[in-house]
């Protein structure tokens, strides 16, 4: 597994980030090491609970979606992470890909009856629930998911959900 | 880490994190014990689709025999993202101090 690491810190003195970027292995033996990095990276700047909650498993599932999905890329899966005391924004890279903006894909169902229930599918939709924003490039056979989220900002209530709020990222 | 193992009272303890990479474990451990319906999730601090798809391939499997998911003591964390797969009304989920 690489370990590249680079950390870096930028900004001004009243709103410094701390960014870190590493590459991992198409495995989803990589999970651990991935997890470490979020850690680091958050814990370093005070993220709560919650939010490094919703950060970790956006990272995990986009994460094991490159893996599942083309496993037989080439190269390894580079993940960036930057953390301002206002947001965190990450971006997994794959360097070989084929183009699938997951911007395109529907919300699964979640109210069909469960003899109609799949394993799979949730993982995008989770993810648009816990974040604010989710970016898709495509150049040159790499792919680069970016998502943004606002720190201390509730998750996104189910459309439906007593006490009001709406369900976001509905499918387009 | 995760790690899941059998409680004193009949239900299959989870601790820790239950990510993609630790779902084959978890699953020949739920397979290995048969009929238990009730899991524990007080030392479970995570989970994410992957550990989702473990549990309902488990709960329809006890469907099937007239049975039912429980998970109890699940923290706020997991419960919102049981709410917002829909699976808060598929398994009988019970939140960690109810």
């Amino acid at each position: 597994m690489s370990d590249r690491s680079v950390p870096s810190a930028s900004g001004s003195a009243a709103q410094e980030s701390l960014r870190e970027r590493r590459d991992f292995a198409r495995s989803f033996d990589s999970l651990e090491q991935i997890f470490a990095m979020v850690r680091r990276v958050l814990d370093a700047r005070g993220v709560g609970e919650a939010d490094a909650y919703a950060i970790a498993m956006a990272i995990e599932e986009l994460f094991t979606n490159m893996v599942k999905y083309n496993a037989q890329g080439l190269g390894h899966i580079g993940l960036e992470i930057e953390c301002s005391d206002k947001d965190v924004t990450c971006s997994l890279v794959d360097p070989d890909s084929e183009r699938f903006d997951i911007n395109a894909m529907p919300d699964a169902n979640v109210h069909l009856p469960v003899e109609q229930r799949r394993p799979g599918g949730l993982g995008i939709h989770l993810i648009r629930r816990m974040v604010d924003s989710i970016d898709y490039d495509y150049a040159g056979r790499r792919s680069r998911i970016t998502f943004r989220k606002t720190l201390n900002r509730p998750w996104a209530e189910p459309a439906g959900a007593s006490g009001g709020g709406s369900d976001k990222n509905q499918s387009e | 880490m995760f790690d899941i193992s059998h409680g004193p009272d009949g239900t299959i303890v989870f601790s820790g994190r239950l990510d993609a990479a630790q779902c084959a474990k978890a699953e020949a451990f739920i397979d290995a014990a048969g009929a238990v319906q009730a899991y524990d999730f007080g030392g479970l601090e995570y989970i994410s689709s992957a550990g989702l798809g473990v549990l309902l391939r488990r709960h329809k499997r006890l469907v099937a025999s007239g049975g039912r998911l429980r998970l109890i003591n699940v923290n706020s964390h997991i419960y919102d993202i049981f709410r917002f797969s829909g699976f808060d009304q598929v398994f009988d989920v019970q939140r960690a101090g109810s």
